[in-house]
């Protein structure tokens, strides 16, 4: 099938980059993967902790972090495979703070349901 | 099967290719239980597009294991493809907003119950 313009663009990269790349994109959709099965989990059996309604509020805040982060992973993996084939700087992401953010105010916000519950 | 011997010579021997394809699998698995939490829902609040959805997942699943069997076979030969093709990993991405899809209106789906 036909490739993406960029990918003629500037030189081939070291080819143990190019896999780490690959591999990084894929951490990552293993991560989206993690917290969408987290979410739904949490609905499935969390029936006995805090409000019903921050409940499945969270599970599909979950779910679309984990579609967010789905296609991020994508726009990310272009990115740095053009950075490469130029020669720049990997561009910077956000995507690693707003993570851990939205892991640490999840686990925060579980650990207090199940305190209270 | 393959008879032919992967060669590596001035590579690095194995443990890259190696990596991503395992890499692969790993992302293959991670797949498969998002397809079997969504096919279990779609059982439990007996659900038929829900049930397709999840079996749809597990055939992305092994998709993607198969793609990582590929792509060692593609590393394993010297002056082999390095490169992935892109359509596999923009095929990933869609399976990720897939399975989200999914998880959405599992949760969805039991909560209005």
């Amino acid at each position: 099938m036909a490739q993406p313009r960029w990918r003629s663009e500037g030189e081939d990269p070291d080819y143990r980059f190019t896999l780490a790349n690959e591999r990084t994109f894929l951490a990552w959709i293993r991560t989206a993967l993690a917290l969408l099965a987290g979410g739904v989990l949490l609905f499935e059996f969390a029936s006995t902790i805090g409000p019903r309604v921050l409940v499945v509020v969270l599970a599909v805040g979950l779910a679309v972090v984990a579609a967010a982060l789905g296609g991020l992973s994508y726009v990310r993996w272009r990115a740095n495979e053009i950075a490469m084939r130029h020669g720049r700087a990997l561009p910077y992401s956000i995507a690693v703070p707003v993570l851990a953010a939205v892991a640490l105010l999840g686990a925060a916000t579980i650990a207090v349901m199940i305190l209270l519950g | 099967m393959s008879s032919v011997v992967p060669s590596y010579e001035g590579r690095d021997p194995g443990l890259q290719p190696e990596r991503t394809a395992l890499s692969w699998s790993r992302t293959a698995l991670a797949i498969a239980v998002n397809a079997l939490l969504v096919l279990r829902s779609g059982f439990v609040s007996d659900q038929p597009l829900l049930a397709a959805l999840g079996v749809a997942l597990f055939a992305a699943a092994a998709a993607a294991a198969a793609y990582g069997v590929v792509r060692a076979r593609e590393l394993g030969h010297e002056g082999g493809v390095v490169m992935p093709s892109a359509w596999p990993l923009l095929a990933v991405a869609a399976v990720v907003l897939l399975a989200a899809v999914g998880g959405v209106a599992s949760i969805v789906v039991e909560a209005g119950r």
